[in-house]
C-alpha cells in the first residue's frame, strides 16, 4: 500500500507543513465565509453563550478537583488522588457519547483523496476537534488537580505535571479509540447485536453485585478505617488502570520513591501505547480507504428477488403520514450510532447503579431515592431525544426536496416525524421503566404516573420547539456516523433553555409533591401543563406550512450541501 | 385547446444582486419533449426549481397544465414529477422502500405503490439487490432509481435536470425506453442536459438559456434556421467565428448551434502551456 508504510519521511516536510497550512486556513475560511450570513453570525453568538457555559462548568469541576485534590495530599492520602483522576477520566470518555451535539465531525474523505501520508492523517485526525468543550473542560479539571497538589506540597508539582500530562495524552488517544471502534461495530448488524448482547449480561451481572456482596462482603459494624470494603477490595485492580497509575507515580514520588514512580509511569505509557495501538489500527484501516456500510455491497448481492412489501397501515393515520412514520423508524432502526445514542439512559441508570457508596446505608445518591431512578431516566432518554427533535430534517439531507415536490402539506410531514419520534420516546420510558425496575428495584405507582404525564408534557413542550428550530436552524446529519456532528449554535442554546424549564419544573413539581407526601398532584399539574403545552403545539403546526415555504431556501441549500 | 404544459410569465429570480433568471417567458405544449439548455451558471437549475415549486420566483408567474404554481402547489405537484439535481434520495432506505414511501407520499394506496415498485424496480434493473440501502447504490443505480420514483404516481408532466449525468450506457438507454414510452402515451417532458446528442436525439422543442435570458426557444429545425440565417448575413462581412462550422451541404448539430448561439472559447497555443 504505497503511502502506507513509506512514511520516512517527517511530518515537518514541507509538504506536510503545507497541507497542515492548508488545512489551518481552509478551518479559518469556512469560519470566516460562515460569518457573512446573518444565521453564520448568529451561531458565533450562540456558541459564545454555550462556551460561557463551559467555562463557568470547567472552571467550577477544576475548582472543585483542585480543593478535593489539595485535601487528599495534605492529609497524606496521596494514592486517593485516583478518585479525581476516575472523574476526569469518566467525563472525559463518557461525556462525549452522552452529548454528541458539542463534538466535532470528521469526515476522512474530505482529506482522503489528497496526497497526505498516514502520519499527516493521523495527526489531522487527532487534532481535528481537540479543541472542542469536551476536551478543554476536562483538562481544566487536570490543571485544577496540579494546582491543588502544588498547593498542598510543591516538591509533588514536577511528578504530578509529569503524570498529568501523560494522563491527559492518554484521555485524548481513548476518546478518539472508543469513537473510532464503537463506529466500526456498530456499522454492521452482527456486531451490534453482539454489543447488545454483552450491554444486555452486563445489566444482568448487576444483579448479582448485591447477593455476592452481601456473602462475601463484611457483615459485621462498619468498619472503621481510611476505604470503604468495596473500594479496598478493588484497589489492586485499579491501581493497574490508567487512573490508578497516575495517582501511584504520584504517590511513590511523595515517598521518594522515584523508581517506583517512573514504573507507573512506565506502565501509564504501556496502557498508552495500547490505546495508540488500538487506534492507529483503526485510522490505518480508513486510511486504505475502508467504507464502513449497513448493507452488502449491491454488485455482491445475488439474492432471488422477492415480492416487495406493502408500506405500513396505521390506524386512524392517513397514507402519507403512515409512510413518514415507518421512513423515519426505519432510518433510526438501521442506525447503528442512533440506536446506541438512545440505549444511553440506561448506561447513565447503570453508572449510578454503581457509583460508590456514600450514603447512610451505604448507597449511592440515586440508591437512596430509588422512586426517582425512573423519573430521571425518562428525564434523560427525552434529553437524548431531543437531538433529534430539534433537527427533524438532519438526516434527510437531499431528500429535504423530496418533501417539497410532493403534494403532502408540511404540517402532516411534521406531524409524521413528531409522531415517530413519540414512539421512540414511548420504547424508551419501557425500556428505562424495566431498568430502573431491575437495577432499583420497582418504582412506586405514583411516581410511575407522574413521570408518564411529565414525559408527555416534556413531549409536547419539546416537539413545539424542535419543529421550529428544525425549519430555523437545520444541520445535516448522518445516522451511520457515531457522535461527533455538532448541532447548530443556536439550536443547542434553544434546547437548553427548554429543557431548563421542563426538566427543572418537573423536578421541582416532583420534589415537592413527594416532600408533601402527595404524588397524585404532580401528575395532575403535570397534565395541566400538557394540556398548554399541546395548545401551542397545535398553533404551531398550523403555522407549519407558512413556516416551511418561507424557509424553504435556506433549508434545502443547509440541507443539500456536500 | 388545451392548456400549455408549462408557462411563464416574465419569470424572474434575483439572489442579491445576481439575477440569475431574468423575465422569461417560456411555453410547453403537451406531449412535448422539450429541451432546456445554456452553458454552466446560465439559469437552468434555477428556473427548473421555480418551475417544480422548490424556490420561490423574484417575479412573474408559473402555470403548470393551467394551474397556478402559486395558488394551487399540492394540485400542480401532484400532476408531475421531478428528479432534481441531487436527485433527493433517501439514502437509508431499500429502494423498494423508497419507492413505496414516495408512492404513498403522492396519494397511491399500499398495493398500488408496492406493485408499482416492483415493476419499476424489475424493469430498471434494479430488483436482484432488495437488500441493499440506497446510499449503497452505483451513481447510475441512483439515478435510475429517482427516476422511477418520479414516475410512480403517473406524473403527466416530467422535469428532469440532467439525468444522463454519470449514466453509463445501458443504464441511458434503460432511461431513455423509459421516457420515450411516456412521451407516446402523452406525457410532458422538460429535460435539461449538458449531453446535447441525447437532447438532439430525443427533444423536439428546445429553449437556450444565456446569462439567465432566454435567447432561443422553438423546434430544432426552427432553431437551426435561424442561426444559419444569421450566419448567411454575418458571412458577407467576413465576421471571425470561434463557432465550428458545418461542412457545406450538411445539417448543423445541436452542438454547433448551441454553440454558436452562446458562444464559446479554444484555447489558444500559449494558453495553460505547463499542462503538456
Amino acid at each position: 500500500m504505497a503511502g502506507l508504510n513509506a512514511v520516512p519521511s517527517s511530518l515537518a516536510s514541507p509538504e506536510a507543513r503545507g497541507q497542515f497550512a492548508a488545512i489551518a486556513r481552509l478551518r479559518w475560511c469556512i469560519f470566516v465565509n460562515s460569518l457573512r450570513t446573518l444565521r453564520g453570525r448568529l451561531e458565533v453568538v450562540s456558541w459564545i453563550f454555550v462556551g460561557m457555559g463551559f467555562a463557568a462548568f470547567g472552571l467550577g469541576g477544576a475548582f472543585g478537583l483542585g480543593a478535593a485534590s489539595w485535601a487528599i495530599v495534605s492529609r497524606g492520602h496521596v494514592e486517593w488522588l485516583g478518585l479525581p483522576f476516575w472523574a476526569v477520566l469518566l467525563y472525559w470518555q463518557l461525556f462525549p457519547l452522552m452529548a454528541t451535539a458539542f463534538t466535532e465531525n470528521f469526515d476522512s474523505s474530505n482529506f482522503l483523496r489528497f496526497p497526505l501520508r498516514y502520519r499527516s492523517y493521523f495527526l489531522i485526525r487527532m487534532a481535528y476537534g481537540a479543541l472542542d468543550p469536551v476536551n478543554l473542560v476536562a483538562s481544566l479539571w487536570l490543571v485544577g488537580i496540579a494546582a491543588g497538589i502544588g498547593v498542598a506540597a510543591p516538591r509533588l508539582l514536577p511528578a504530578a505535571l509529569l503524570a498529568l500530562t501523560a494522563f491527559a495524552i492518554l484521555n485524548l488517544l481513548l476518546a478518539r479509540t472508543i469513537f473510532a471502534w464503537l463506529e466500526r461495530w456498530l456499522a454492521r448488524r452482527r456486531t451490534r447485536e453482539i454489543l447488545g448482547i454483552l450491554f444486555l449480561l452486563i445489566i444482568i451481572g448487576i444483579q448479582f453485585i448485591g447477593p455476592l456482596m452481601g456473602r462475601y462482603g463484611n457483615h459485621g459494624e462498619r468498619r472503621v478505617g481510611p476505604l470503604p470494603p468495596l473500594v479496598a477490595k478493588l484497589l489492586p485492580a485499579e491501581r493497574a488502570l490508567p487512573p490508578g497509575l497516575a495517582a501511584e507515580a504520584i504517590a511513590r514520588a511523595a515517598q521518594g520513591r522515584f523508581g517506583a514512580a517512573l514504573g507507573a509511569l512506565a506502565l501509564q505509557c504501556a496502557w498508552g501505547g495500547v490505546i495508540f495501538w488500538l487506534l492507529d489500527m483503526r485510522l490505518r484501516a480508513q486510511y486504505r480507504g475502508e467504507s464502513l456500510s449497513e448493507s452488502a455491497a449491491p454488485a455482491a448481492s445475488r439474492e432471488k428477488t422477492r415480492p416487495a412489501r406493502t408500506g405500513w397501515e396505521l390506524p386512524g393515520i392517513s397514507g402519507p403520514v403512515a409512510a413518514v412514520v415507518e421512513k423515519e423508524l426505519r432510518y433510526l432502526s438501521r442506525s447503528g450510532p442512533m440506536l446506541f445514542t438512545l440505549l444511553m439512559p440506561v448506561v447513565v441508570l447503570l453508572i449510578f447503579r454503581l457509583a460508590p457508596a456514600n450514603g447512610p446505608r451505604g448507597h449511592s445518591g440515586l440508591a437512596q431515592h430509588a422512586g426517582f431512578a425512573f423519573p430521571a431516566g425518562a428525564a434523560y432518554a427525552l434529553l437524548i431525544l431531543s437531538n433529534l427533535i430539534y433537527n427533524n430534517f438532519g438526516a434527510d439531507a437531499r431528500g429535504i426536496q423530496f418533501f417539497f415536490l410532493s403534494p403532502v402539506r408540511f404540517r402532516e410531514i411534521v406531524l409524521a416525524k413528531n409522531l415517530a419520534h413519540a414512539a421512540v420516546l414511548a420504547l424508551e420510558m419501557v425500556i428505562v421503566w424495566i431498568a430502573a425496575c431491575v437495577m432499583f428495584g420497582r418504582p412506586p405507582l405514583g411516581i410511575t404516573l407522574a413521570t408518564l404525564a411529565g414525559a408527555l408534557f416534556g413531549a409536547l413542550a419539546n416537539f413545539l420547539a424542535g419543529n421550529l428550530m428544525s425549519l430555523y436552524a437545520p444541520k445535516k446529519y448522518d445516522f451511520a456516523v457515531l457522535g461527533r456532528q455538532r448541532a447548530a449554535g443556536t439550536t443547542v442554546l434553544a434546547n437548553l433553555a427548554v429543557q431548563i424549564v421542563v426538566i427543572g419544573l418537573a423536578a421541582a413539581t416532583l420534589v415537592m409533591a413527594t416532600h408533601y407526601d402527595r404524588i397524585w398532584i404532580a401528575t395532575l399539574v403535570f397534565l395541566a401543563l400538557a394540556a398548554v403545552a399541546f395548545a401551542g403545539y397545535t398553533i404551531v403546526l398550523g403555522r407549519i406550512d407558512g413556516v416551511a415555504l418561507a424557509r424553504r431556501e435556506s433549508l434545502i441549500a443547509e440541507l443539500c450541501r456536500a | 385547446m388545451d392548456a400549455p404544459a408549462v408557462s411563464t410569465e416574465h419569470l424572474t429570480r434575483r439572489f442579491g444582486d445576481l439575477i440569475a433568471v431574468d423575465d422569461i417567458d417560456l411555453r410547453v405544449t403537451p406531449g412535448q419533449f422539450f429541451g432546456f439548455l445554456g452553458p454552466n451558471g446560465a439559469g437552468k437549475s434555477t428556473t427548473i426549481k421555480m418551475l417544480t415549486g422548490l424556490l420561490a420566483p423574484s417575479a412573474g408567474r408559473i402555470e403548470i397544465l393551467g394551474l397556478d404554481l402559486a395558488a394551487h402547489p399540492a394540485e400542480v405537484k401532484r400532476q408531475i414529477g421531478v428528479v432534481p439535481e441531487g436527485m433527493a434520495l433517501f439514502g437509508r432506505l431499500t429502494g423498494a422502500e423508497y419507492l413505496n414511501f414516495v408512492g404513498r407520499m403522492y396519494g397511491l394506496d399500499r398495493k398500488t405503490a408496492s406493485q408499482r415498485a416492483a415493476e419499476l424496480l424489475d424493469f430498471m434493473q434494479l430488483a436482484d439487490q432488495p437488500k441493499a440501502l440506497v446510499t449503497d447504490y452505483s451513481h447510475g443505480m441512483q439515478k435510475k432509481l429517482a427516476l422511477a420514483a418520479a414516475v410512480i404516481h403517473g406524473p403527466r408532466i416530467l422535469f428532469l435536470d440532467e439525468p444522463f449525468e454519470g449514466v453509463d450506457a445501458i443504464a441511458s438507454g434503460t432511461l431513455k425506453a423509459m421516457l420515450q414510452r411516456m412521451i407516446a402515451r402523452g406525457a410532458t417532458i422538460f429535460l435539461t442536459s449538458h449531453v446535447l446528442e441525447i437532447v438532439e436525439r430525443l427533444c423536439s422543442h428546445l429553449a437556450i438559456i444565456h446569462r439567465g435570458r432566454l435567447v432561443a426557444q422553438g423546434s430544432l429545425e426552427e432553431l437551426r434556421a435561424g442561426v444559419e440565417a444569421q450566419t448567411a448575413v454575418t458571412a458577407p462581412d467576413g465576421a471571425p467565428s470561434s463557432s465550428p462550422a458545418a461542412p457545406r451541404g450538411e445539417k448543423l448539430t445541436l452542438e454547433e448551434i448551441f454553440l454558436r448561439i452562446v458562444g464559446g472559447s479554444r484555447l489558444a497555443e500559449q494558453e495553460l502551456s505547463w499542462l503538456g
